[in-house]
């Protein structure tokens, strides 16, 4: 894509935002391979699954999910803390599970459903009870880990609804809370479950 | 004393967004038209740009703009500038490309050509050191005073004062810094145990969690800037002179900031990138900061390399302490090796003691405060050693500790001044008592090849400084309106500390708002969120802005209902005549006379010794209600110590060198607990990086081509959950602090030296007084040591294993 | 040096036949990057520092999922995730070795994406290598951490050629302990490769960690019932107890009948480029009964021969340790 000057300023948003990182290079190189594409290759033009709607999104072939999500639909909250599978800030559930979305593609998960921290409140905003569990115990410190933490607890307690506390450390060591507050985060998920009046 | 609002918890306002999401950091801010930088990078320890040529880069479709050295004002030297030519470390940032996509942004910056002259370079301080050993810079390796002040110059030691220094014996050598006390001399001749070491503790990143994004644009001469600081306020002045404006041209806003512990007290070079590459493209500019940026741009702890000889006399007390520190400087900062010994003169008060120590430029990242930046790397190594001086004077390593420990009278640090109160006895009583020493340390210890520990350690920091504003408005609406320039940096210290407000004005909770986040927001100026002292520094600033509005609405009470103010109380809804309760105004109304009266009442007027900022700050909320506005002038004399005493039981493997601590409990001593789940918090959170400290966490530099090993989380090691014990345990001795209004000071840095030190002394323990002399001690350490390859054997060193 | 981390412009094929992706694997070959969870490719792609011109993301296809019983054993389909492989009741109750080794890989996310086929063919973790240094490994002409001033402490004790980069699978040791075999296909056809030889250290090639060419898909693992239900004994030494890779990691099978070990496999991870059979060990133990009698007797047999780099001499002791407290376990 190459930026026309005269395009208007909210065309030119969207071209960012939906063409997103389709480099002049990368573009060229994707649409010269298109024009040959062998049977299997992607359609850039994609439904997916986010928080129980169907979103049409242009994606680009290498396109993190995270990336999709913070930059084409945004869903700010998934959190890139290391853009490497090596924190765990942007874990959001596929199909029920706890993924990294910096380290999957958006293509990956066209016929499956996407949960984001922003998909947990039900419709008229209340609080998930993990979220609320969370609230009560004041999990967070800084918060940047937080959506992961409040994710991979939910993730647990679908498939183990009354975790003991060493299960819930297992359940959520994928994701790291450089502030420390480990012994909060269990609490809360304790509390989630309903074993912690 | 019983309050309303200090003392009990509550939950934070922002805690909500942070558990759906809506919390919004600095890169979650997006601005029409906005484009994206990325930056440029050394791929060497030392040299000099020559040559860039940016023509290709600018000629692809999508790149907006670069910002180089040249479109900035020259740095200081040796600094940390935003970008440079100059190159002191791999990752120093060269140049900023803004394109319309970040994908551009990358592929542009393969298409700049540049020529780079390498320098020597060198990664180890004692390797700078020694004699004909490279420097970080040209002209040297250390700052002295010079005839111009604190100048670059060469410091180099005799190749056997190098080598005796790295085997533990006192060097003959020059140093930079240098004080002490008493008589040295005499206090190790009245000693009868005298334990002489050799230390290092490595450096190693912050890693916050979030990294430092910045976004900004520029509208009507003003720049907006999204930023991730540890304080709000503390960024404007600063930020607006980096980016060469006046203070009211600046926006900063900072909602939520994803961790700092250090890194971000203040506004960092690399802000400014943003600021001056919007102002260049004339676009809003995000600069997304990686990971790996992170660890380059983000600042480090300073590795020190040590030599300690402490003397004990019969009785337990310690007599004299004789330390050197080289501290790794890094490209830029200095050492906190002074810090290093001040700690030790506040948790074991020798009667005598010298520090000297000289901090040496490496080509490694740069260098900042890290929690308790010199403090708890020392109380991590001090433990151990105060331990093994216990153990020859037979006695008990609790009761060694509770001998030496300060109290109210203590003189601390290189100054010897006064403190404000220290309560440390009676937390080691509490502490001890709580994890149950005495059956701990007597209970069976070897499990086949799994060995117990028990250990013990102490934190320190000061924690509490003074000079700050506070604001608190009361709406016409009677709501009160807590204004607060303490940055959300996790520790939830925004919210407790205008509770002390809430607790003056007597007003519910729920009839308050938090004003933050946004500088036009009208924010007073605040300390910078490092040092622990925001519980103590920002209860006082809250405390004079309440008190100043309480006054304000008992002459206005006192104008309209007759009486003087001092016939004047309040409970909260109103202010009414003590005799005569009946008789008053409620808060909407004495805000509505505030309005109407203009003045000082309405913030027309404040005072002359307030901050330029928040008189800006008044000018802005000026007439929107009754304003009470005032600096901190309380009397402050000595220093707010911030103390701690951890206990640790560690379960080791001697087969593999891992270890699980099973049980943790600490103990505060911060006077009053303002906030009982922020304290817990603090206390956990810096148990948690201690046992990083004590156990993961370090640079790894290859001295061969001055490359950094640990760049991203997963060989950085910060601990996670599996890491960690099952459960904390934490308490506070709660006594009040004589200089502090509601008796609060902050502990956020010594919840973290105690828990290092807990763990390295009962590593000691476990390993029949094996003292590893440095930190992290990890399991290779200790698979050497139970097989007898000593580790020690091996030269000492701080950036490499 | 860019300090890179977004996805460079790469195609996606997405295929949900075997054959298609085998055809592409052929067409593509070196240019072409299989994908599985990918745990192990966003990281080069990132960094620039591996640039294929196709992914291939083989996830679409079911027929390379699954666990499944066979006459003589399981089978595994090389994109069963990890997490799969840990909770599986079959390998559980018949192959815990390997369960075991699953479940400690990385962390929960990684293992609900990370396939037993990534896994295996996941490439070496020398920080020099990994920063894109142009080391043997990377085709260039010297090795940076086989040096007296390298930063080696995670790097081999045995088997250097050049490269002194270790193995960083933990299922690997498992499945050669099982006396597993790959099956391999390629548009030319299926191989089936024993365990044991499908690793390859830098004395065989330098470049590539397993016998897989350009073209080949590894889609399955075959355990045979061998050692169903044998006594089983995996560790993993690592710094932290998430993410990190072993310092060394040791999975033992170990059949015992009459109150002897009648046959055995000890498998070391982490101490060369490949999982390591412990030949001596296995020969010492025979005929003897487990316990601490037997677990003194090997001494330091594991760690014979070792050729320890300046930082590494730990992992000799370690992986003595560690083939002792099997036998104690």
């Amino acid at each position: 894509m190459s930026v026309n000057p005269r395009l208007t300023r909210r065309r030119f948003i969207k071209g960012v935002i939906y063409s997103g990182a389709a480099a002049m290079s990368g573009a060229g190189v994707y649409l010269a391979n298109a024009q040959s594409r062998p049977a299997a290759a992607v359609e850039r033009l994609i439904s997916i699954n986010v928080n129980g709607r169907t979103r049409r999104v242009d994606v680009l072939p290498q396109e993190t999910l995270a990336h999709t999500l913070r930059y084409k639909l945004e869903l700010t909250g998934t959190k890139l803390g290391c853009n490497r599978g090596e924190c765990g800030a942007c874990t959001v559930l596929v199909d029920d599970v706890t993924h990294y979305a910096c380290s999957m593609l958006t293509h990956s998960v066209k016929q499956r459903s996407v949960t984001t921290i922003e998909g947990l409140q039900s419709a008229d905003g209340q609080l998930h009870v993990v979220q609320q569990a969370f609230l009560d115990e004041l999990g967070p410190q800084c918060g940047f880990c937080t959506p992961g933490q409040v994710l991979a607890t939910v993730a647990l307690l679908k498939s183990n609804p009354r975790p003991t506390r060493d299960q819930a450390r297992d359940a959520l060591a994928g994701n790291l809370c450089r502030c420390g507050a480990y012994d909060h985060y269990l609490n809360g998920v304790m509390r989630a479950s309903g074993q912690l009046s | 004393m019983s309050y309303m609002h200090i003392g009990k918890d509550f939950t934070p306002p922002c805690a909500q967004g942070k558990i759906t999401g809506a919390a919004r950091y600095a890169e979650d801010f997006r601005r029409e038209g906005m484009v994206f930088a990325r930056l440029l990078t050394s791929p060497v320890p030392s040299g000099m740009v020559r040559d860039i040529d940016v023509s290709e880069a600018l000629r692809m479709d999508g790149v907006v703009g670069i910002l180089t050295a040249e479109d900035l004002p020259a740095a200081p030297r040796p600094g940390v500038p935003a970008l440079s030519n100059e190159l002191t470390y791999v990752g120093q940032p060269i140049l900023a490309i803004a394109a319309i996509s970040e994908q551009i942004a990358e592929n542009a910056l393969e298409r700049v050509r540049m020529n780079i002259e390498r320098r020597p370079f060198v990664v180890d301080p004692l390797d700078s050191l020694v004699e004909g050993g490279p420097n970080a810079y040209p002209e040297g390796n250390v700052m002295m005073r010079g005839e111009n002040g604190m100048e670059l110059r060469s410091l180099k030691w005799t190749r056997q004062a190098v080598e005796d220094f790295r085997a533990g014996r006192e060097p003959a050598a020059e140093f930079t810094t240098e004080w002490s006390y008493g008589d040295l001399e005499a206090g190790f001749a009245e000693s009868t145990v005298i334990v002489e070491e050799p230390f290092v503790t490595a450096g190693y990143p912050h890693h916050s969690l979030e990294p430092r994004t910045c976004m900004a644009y520029w509208e009507n001469g003003r720049c907006y800037f999204h930023g991730s600081l540890q304080s709000q306020s503390a960024a404007n002045a600063p930020l607006s002179r980096m980016l060469g404006i006046e203070l009211d041209q600046l926006v900063f806003i900072n909602e939520t900031t994803g961790g700092g512990f250090g890194s971000r007290i203040g506004p960092y070079p690399f802000m400014s990138i943003a600021g001056y590459l919007s102002r260049k493209v004339n676009r809003p500019v995000q600069v997304r900061i990686t990971r790996e940026e992170e660890f380059f741009i983000g600042s480090a702890r300073s590795g020190m390399q040590g030599w300690i000889k402490v003397g004990v006399k019969p009785d337990g007390k310690v007599a004299a302490v004789d330390v050197i520190i080289v501290n790794d400087g890094g490209s830029s900062g200095s050492g906190s090796g002074s810090s290093s010994a001040g700690a030790i003169s506040v948790s074991y008060q020798p009667t005598a003691m010298r520090f000297r120590g000289a901090s040496v430029f490496t080509n490694t990242t740069p260098r900042g405060a890290q929690r308790g930046p010199g403090q708890n790397e020392m109380h991590a190594i001090l433990a151990p050693v105060m331990d093994k001086a216990a153990r020859q004077l037979g006695m008990d390593r609790v009761e060694f500790r509770r001998i030496n420990a300060p109290d109210h009278n203590s003189l601390v640090e290189a100054n010897q001044g006064p403190v404000t109160s220290a309560y440390m006895r009676e937390a080691i009583d509490m502490g001890a008592q709580m994890f149950d020493w005495q059956a701990k340390i007597n209970q069976p210890r070897r499990n086949g090849s799994k060995v117990i520990g028990i250990g013990v350690g102490e934190g320190y920091h000061a924690a509490g400084n003074n000079g700050f504003d506070g604001i608190v408005r009361i709406g016409p609406d009677g709501k009160v309106y807590l204004h607060t320039g303490v940055g959300n940096l996790g520790t939830y210290s925004y919210a407790a500390t205008v509770r002390a407000a809430a607790e003056v004005l007597q007003c519910s909770w729920e009839n308050c708002e938090i004003v933050r986040g946004n500088s036009d927001l009208g924010l007073p100026h605040s300390s910078g969120q490092g040092g622990s002292n925001t519980i103590f520094t920002h209860t006082r600033t809250n405390y004079v802005a309440a008190m100043d509005a309480v006054a304000k609405m008992k002459e206005i009470a006192a104008a309209e209902l007759g009486g003087s103010p001092d016939d004047f109380s309040i409970d909260g809804t109103r202010v009414f005549k003590t005799a005569t309760p009946a008789e008053g105004l409620t808060y909407a109304e004495a805000a509505q006379r505030a309005i109407a009266l203009g003045g000082k009442f309405s913030g027309a007027e404040y005072p002359e010794d307030i901050n330029d900022l928040t008189k800006l700050a008044v000018q802005k909320i000026a007439g929107t209600g009754l304003v009470g506005v005032a600096k901190d002038n309380l009397e402050k004399n000595g220093t707010a110590p911030g103390l701690a005493i951890a206990f640790a039981e560690v379960e080791l493997d001697l087969d593999t060198g891992k270890y699980e601590i099973r049980d943790y409990t600490a103990v505060a001593e911060c006077g009053t607990v303002v906030h009982p789940k922020g304290l817990s918090h603090g206390m956990n959170g810096g148990g948690v990086w201690g046992f990083g400290m004590a156990g993961f966490e370090r640079h790894v530099y290859d001295p061969q081509n001055g490359l950094p090993a640990n760049v991203g989380l997963y060989q950085s090691k910060p601990p996670t959950f599996l890491d960690v014990p099952r459960a904390m345990h934490t308490a506070a001795v709660n006594l009040p602090d004589p200089q502090s209004p509601f008796g609060a000071r902050g502990i956020g840095e010594p919840a973290m030296g105690c828990a290092a030190a807990a763990i390295m002394s009962a590593l000691t323990d476990a390993l029949d007084g094996h003292l590893f002399n440095r930190t992290p001690v990890t399991p290779d350490m200790i698979i050497e040591h139970v097989a007898q390859n000593t580790y020690n054997n091996k030269s000492l060193k701080i950036n490499t294993f | 040096m860019p300090s890179h981390d977004v996805m460079p412009d790469i195609e996606l094929y997405q295929p949900v036949q075997v054959e298609d992706a085998l055809d592409l694997a052929s067409r593509l070959a070196e240019r072409g990057w299989l994908l599985g969870g990918g745990q192990d490719t966003y990281g080069w792609l990132k960094d620039r520092n591996k640039s294929p011109e196709a992914m291939i993301d083989l996830n679409g296809i079911e027929a390379l999922r699954g666990i499944r019983e066979t006459a003589s054993g399981l089978e595994i389909g090389a994109l069963t995730t990890l997490t799969e492989v840990a909770t599986n009741p079959l390998i559980q109750a018949s192959y815990s070795l390997l369960s075991d080794a699953a479940v400690k890989v990385a962390s929960p996310q990684i293992r609900n994406v990370g396939t037993v086929g990534g896994n295996l063919v996941q490439d070496v973790r020398c920080w020099y290598y990994r920063r894109g240094l142009s080391c043997y490994r990377a085709g260039g002409n010297l090795c940076y951490a086989d040096t007296p001033q390298g930063m080696n402490r995670e790097h081999a004790i045995f088997g250097a050629s050049r490269c002194v980069a270790v193995t960083p699978s933990d299922t690997a040791p498992a499945l050669v302990a099982l006396d597993a075999s790959m099956v391999i296909r390629s548009t030319s056809g299926e191989r089936v490769v024993p365990a044991a030889d499908f690793f390859v250290g830098p004395n065989v090639d330098i470049r590539h960690t397993t016998v897989l060419q350009p073209g080949e898909i590894l889609t399955a693992v075959r355990i045979p019932n061998t050692w169903a239900n044998a006594t089983f004994y995996f560790e993993k030494v690592a710094d932290r107890n998430v993410w990190d890779f072993a310092l060394v990691s040791i999975a033992v099978a170990m059949r015992e009948s009459g109150g002897v070990i009648q046959d055995s496999r000890f498998v070391a991870g982490a101490v060369q480029c490949t999982p390591r059979r412990l030949e001596a060990v296995e020969a010492a133990v025979r005929g003897k009964a487990r316990g601490e009698a037997t677990a003194m007797s090997i001494g330091t047999l594991a760690s014979n021969g070792a050729e320890p780099l300046t930082h590494n001499g730990f992992k000799m002791h370690l992986v003595d340790n560690l083939a002792k407290r099997a036998l104690l376990a």
